[in-house]
């Protein structure tokens, strides 16, 4: 069958200054299981959640069997026929598993306002039993079961009504072999019945192998689009990332020695349900990266290290033998930290460029007991300039200010601070190419400066490009360390990842 | 995920008005106009009576008390965090001030400031350790310790020491009240910790990432608030010179509605400003003494007083700090 | 897997669930009605007062059932008070020209607005449900004392039925079975816990949280409304007064809403609210009949609450708690 099942024209999307979809018109035949792969901010994520209901779109418009889509949340967009299985948790805590099954949609249970339970739990354990999923009880709290139990609710959620596009978001990744094969299973029902999956996944071995066309997103642009009878997984990371590696913003020195000197280091650093027995060690001078799978607790890492990790186990200790168990301490022992969250934790985002800058250094800048306006102010600026915050002036409130300059006023409060180690995650993200070569041309200074850096980040090039060292993690373990080299490859580092 | 409605999707009317709000100019300004239109308004509405001088005089003795009362409850509410249980403070330190004032009053004094910290920290402990919602505890310590107050007072009245009348001069009530403010203007702009509590207001979260220890500021806080307090138990003895089982009741909600009319944003935060505290007590004493002038009944008072709370609370608040609101 | 065996199977589940969850309630009972009984066992607890305990608390159950929408979504009503008040003093004035017809739905309608009136300004104002219901108690409460014109309130003899058996207990049973199926069988109630999970996940699966929240406020101002039949019935009078002294209302239903959220996860919500409820009774009344002055009421009311609250909230390390 190659009738058209649902078209994009020429979608976008803007988040702030960040055009993070741009231009994307596709095509998804009827019957068929579309692959849709890119890096991370490539896109992909934000153009099927414009299409399933969770944003809303800036420009351009969904066709769907001809008809144009207007679509305000998910429920509409199931009564459209199109479902999502996300790759977070999609179901809620507190309900039991019935309920999560046909949220939004009670409605064929409901008469005269009351609601047949009891067939809604029937329906629910049949269709549960349909899918092999008999151990789950539909009446239970959905509480009761795990995660991955839970995302096959989600499956049944999201399938049973025979959508017409279904969409698979990164969910693999969090599913264990037999979860996959269930999934794959009902993928291909799907198919069959002549509806459309579009698969979304970093494991392009498996997508090569589900799929039977893969689109490829980078920057938000849609690059190409490729029979995957015919394609290979290094040619799809060609197109993924496009870009060479000697690209102009990334650090250019290659074989230069790292100190000996170690400034921290982890020894079975444990989180539950996060990372496992962790160690490692952080050298004067050195960036060090971490990277893997979002899941793989990397993010978890910068926490532990920062102090900031409630039932952390294990040690992280400086090198004047001090163990870093508390934010303040760390603090205090100079180490700064820049999260990922930048709006809950990088960031007092209701409150000024001044507060954001001067809150760790108070101490240093109080004259006695007594904190002077003017000695704050005089900081702020110093340190906002220094590092070109685009900015109407200290007193201006964080929120106002784009992605690129929010990150650049939680650098400037730790260049403030005199940091010697910085733990970055996620630097970069959403953040306009002209910001990101700032920001890295900071970190080659810092680091001729003898400060130490952990990079945490998503983005292999990034790693591979900035790093003297960098660490993959899967699953909560360490899975491999590279050296910094100019032969290295995404393929190398992938191959750890997954 | 954008969770929030950014201000460039709300409506054009919409917007404007939050981008009026949002001004810090406005913010400063529009207190102190309502403050000037109130004392307009009464003084036109009774006849140029409100601003007699001993009308004026009037006023002011009964200001100190919820002036100093209000200083603690401003410092918790730029951290976003709430106190009903202002009224039982102020009545069991009064408790406590009329029984040692038979000794001496400095002694007095300061064991009103102790029974006010003792309580706040109980407030505190439960807030920080539990993690249990300030105003459920703080309610709970209010009703507990007006049971005990009104257990104390059962048979009759605590009374102070004869002479505490003489006490209850101004230079005594406004010299406390001015050397208060002044210490806490001071602390809440020139100190390290009276600096970190509008960043805890305003994200806390985020303000713990940057270093600042919040459970034990919030705890310190809450322990300055009750000494607060129990100073204000002063004034009110030196005033009343007994307490009753009522002593204190509705001292919070007063508090409550005076900081709201001084522009105080309800969930604290960045937006707060010192002046707040006092024009927003000047501009609460004065309506409710010009509603007394006029003569309406407690219950016309407290119906208007409702209703113009519920206005400045939603004009003031902060709108971007409040993503999900419960 | 046949049909038929997993029906057998939900059925046993369910049934395991609720079996665990009466039995531990019982135990409770058992043990604070013993532990009074052994300090005092000449004042207290024997077969007649356990029915006057009984007949208190079902007054405060019913509008904890009201007040259990409310919390399961994270807002709160403090208006509940001002507005048994304001029902109250309503009841007595209408009783004299409508007979039953005023005791009964002239509370029921007022509640019912009041709720209503809570859910629309609560939405348009953004601002946090606790400042919106105190600011509002205020208004109620001034309007209650208008409508009282100062004087005490008694409801005329001929209509007290609903403060006594059989009528007071059927009362009661009505809203406890209302709360129980509007909870379990419709839409309200899903979405109910729904919005209390997860509000913005909520949103997107397309609950209209906005229109539910003010459906909530209604159910429990109408349940209020119910409460309020029941208190001016069993009481007789009713003091409208001002200064947030409703406020102490608010907190005896309140203790009750929070036994049942604990028990919610074996669910018997409801069931736990009314059996919480008596709990509180016989604490009250435990103490008062240990000789503590009736002054100390204050006292229980702040120590168990702040215990039960205590008791049934964990605290999670990291978490933001204003």
């Amino acid at each position: 069958m190659s009738e058209e099942m649902l078209r994009s024209d020429n979608i976008n999307k803007y988040f702030g200054a960040n055009h993070a979809v741009s231009d994307v018109s596709l095509s998804f035949k009827k019957g068929e299981i579309h692959g849709l792969i890119g890096e991370n901010g490539s896109g992909k994520s934000t153009y099927v959640s414009m299409l399933t209901g969770i944003y809303p779109i800036d420009g351009g418009k969904f066709i769907l069997e001809g008809r144009e889509l207007a679509i305000r949340n998910q429920v509409e967009a199931n009564r459209n026929g199109i479902s999502i299985i996300v790759q977070e948790m999609g179901t809620l805590s507190g309900l039991t598993v019935t309920d999560n099954i046909f949220l939004g949609n009670e409605d064929r249970f409901v008469r005269h306002g009351i609601k047949n339970t009891a067939a809604m739990n029937r329906k629910a354990q049949e269709l549960l039993d349909q899918f092999g999923f008999g151990r789950i009880r539909a009446t239970s709290m959905i509480d009761n079961y795990d995660f991955e139990d839970r995302k096959l609710v989600e499956i049944v959620k999201a399938t049973y009504f025979d959508p017409k596009v279904l969409v698979v978001d990164e969910t693999t990744t969090s599913l264990s072999r037999a979860g996959r094969a269930e999934l794959y299973k009902h993928m291909k029902r799907l198919k069959e019945l002549g509806n459309t999956v579009i698969f979304i996944s970093h494991d392009l071995a498996e997508v090569i192998e589900q799929t039977d066309s893969i689109s490829v997103l980078r920057d938000g642009q849609l690059i190409d689009t490729v029979e995957s009878s015919k394609a290979t997984e290094g040619q799809l990371k060609r197109l993924m990332v496009g870009r060479e590696l000697s690209d102009r913003y990334y650090r250019t020195d290659y074989g230069e020695p790292v100190s000996k000197e170690i400034v921290l280091s982890a020894k079975n650093v444990s989180v539950p349900g996060q990372i496992r027995g962790l160690s490692f060690e952080l050298h004067r001078g050195e960036i060090l990266g971490i990277g893997g799978l979002s899941e793989c607790g990397m993010h978890e890492v910068g926490k532990a290290v920062f102090g900031a990790s409630f039932d952390r186990t294990g040690e992280v200790t400086l090198a004047d033998g001090t163990e870093i168990n508390s934010i303040p301490k760390a603090i205090r022992h100079s180490i700064a930290y820049v999260s990922k969250d930048r709006d809950n934790e990088s960031l007092v985002v209701n409150d000024s460029i001044l507060d954001n800058i001067c809150l760790p250094s108070v101490k240093e800048l109080a004259v006695g007991h007594v904190l002077l306006k003017k000695r704050l102010s005089a900081f702020a600026e110093k340190y906002a300039k220094l590092i070109s915050v685009k900015m109407s002036g200290i007193d201006q409130f964080v929120s106002d200010l784009s992605g690129g300059n929010k990150q650049k006023v939680a650098l400037a409060r730790w260049l403030g601070k005199g940091s010697d180690i910085l733990v970055l995650d996620s630097p970069t993200r959403g953040i306009d190419v002209k910001v990101k070569a700032d920001i890295y041309a900071l970190m080659t200074d810092m680091k001729k400066q003898g400060k130490s850096i952990i990079l945490i980040s998503e983005e292999i090039l990034e790693l591979l490009g900035m790093c003297d060292r960098v660490l993959v993690m899967k699953d909560g373990v360490l899975s491999g360390e590279f050296e910094r080299d100019r032969s290295l490859t995404e393929e190398d580092f992938i191959a750890k990842m997954v | 995920m954008t969770k929030s409605q950014t201000v460039t999707e709300m409506k054009k009317p919409r917007r404007k008005y939050q981008e009026f709000m949002d001004n810090p100019a406005t913010r400063n300004i529009l207190p102190v106009a309502g403050l000037i239109v109130i004392i307009l308004l009464f003084t036109f509405l009774t006849g140029g009576k409100i601003i007699q001088p001993s009308n004026i005089q009037l006023l002011l003795s009964q200001t100190y008390m919820l002036m100093i009362a209000a200083t603690g409850v401003f410092l918790i509410m730029t951290m976003g965090c709430l106190d009903f249980s202002q009224g039982s403070m102020l009545g069991m330190a009064s408790i406590v001030i009329c029984y040692l004032s038979a000794y001496s009053i400095p002694l007095a004094i300061l064991g009103g400031m102790v029974t006010g910290a003792a309580i706040g920290a109980i407030n505190g402990f439960f807030l920080v350790k539990r993690k249990i919602l300030s105003f459920i505890v703080t309610i709970c310590t209010m009703f507990l310790f007006r049971g005990c107050i009104a257990y104390l007072t059962t048979d009759n009245p605590v009374y102070a020491v004869g002479d505490i009348f003489s006490y209850n001069t101004i230079p005594v009530k406004l010299g406390l009240t001015v050397v208060l403010l002044l210490l806490v203007f001071f602390f809440f702009h020139f100190t390290r910790l009276g600096y970190t509590l509008k960043a805890i207001g305003a994200g806390e979260q985020a303000a713990r990432f940057a270093g600042i220890r919040v459970d034990r500021t919030k705890w310190l806080i809450y322990i300055l608030a009750g000494a607060i307090t129990g100073l204000a138990a002063f004034i009110n003895v030196i005033k009343v010179g007994s307490v009753t089982s009522t002593g204190g009741s509705m001292l919070e909600t007063e508090i409550l509605i005076a900081l709201a009319l001084g522009g105080l944003p309800i969930s604290g935060g960045a937006l707060v400003r010192f002046s707040n505290l006092v024009v927003g007590v000047l501009t609460y004493k004065v309506l409710s003494t010009g509603l007394n002038m006029l003569g309406l009944t407690t219950e016309m008072q407290q119906l208007i007083e409702g209703i113009i709370f519920l206005i400045v609370v939603a004009v003031f608040s902060d709108r971007k700090s409040l993503q999900v609101i419960k | 897997m046949d049909s038929k065996d997993a029906r057998s199977r939900l059925k046993t589940d369910r049934f395991l669930g609720r079996y665990t969850g009466v039995f531990l309630l019982l135990l409770l009972v058992l043990i604070f009605w013993a532990v009074f009984k052994i300090l005092t066992p000449s004042n207290f607890g024997s077969p007649d007062k356990l029915v006057s305990y009984l007949q208190t608390s079902l007054i405060y159950a019913v509008g904890g059932c009201g007040f259990y929408f409310i919390v399961v979504m994270g807002l709160w009503d403090f208006s509940i008070g001002a507005n048994v008040v304001l029902g109250s003093v309503l009841a007595c004035y209408f009783a004299q020209s409508m007979g039953y017809w005023g005791v009964v739905l002239v509370p029921i309608l007022c509640g019912t607005l009041i709720g209503l009136l809570n859910g629309i300004v609560y939405i348009k104002l953004h601002i946090p449900s606790m400042i919106v219901t105190v600011g509002l108690a205020l208004i109620y409460e001034s309007l209650s004392v208008f409508a009282a014109q100062g004087e005490e309130r008694v409801l005329s003899t001929s209509y007290r039925a609903f403060g006594s058996y059989p009528a007071n207990l059927i009362l009661a049973l009505c809203a406890f079975l209302l709360t129980a199926l509007l909870v379990r069988y419709t839409k309200v109630g899903t979405y109910t816990y729904a919005i209390g999970s997860n509000e913005y996940v909520a949103k997107n699966m397309g609950v209209n949280v906005d229109r539910y929240k003010v459906v909530a406020f209604v159910l429990c101002g109408f349940f209020t409304g119910i409460m309020a039949i029941l208190t001016i019935s069993y009481g007789t009078s009713m003091t409208a007064a001002s200064s947030l002294s409703s406020m102490s209302r608010n907190f005896t239903p309140l203790m009750g809403t929070f036994v049942g959220l604990a028990f919610r996860r074996y669910g018997t919500p409801i069931l736990a609210i009314v059996i919480g409820e008596f709990i509180i009774a016989l604490l009250f009344n435990g103490f008062v009949a240990l000789g503590a002055p009736t002054t100390i009421q204050n006292v229980v009311t702040g120590l168990v609450l702040l215990l039960i609250v205590a008791l049934t909230t964990k605290p999670v390390k990291g978490a933001v708690v204003k």
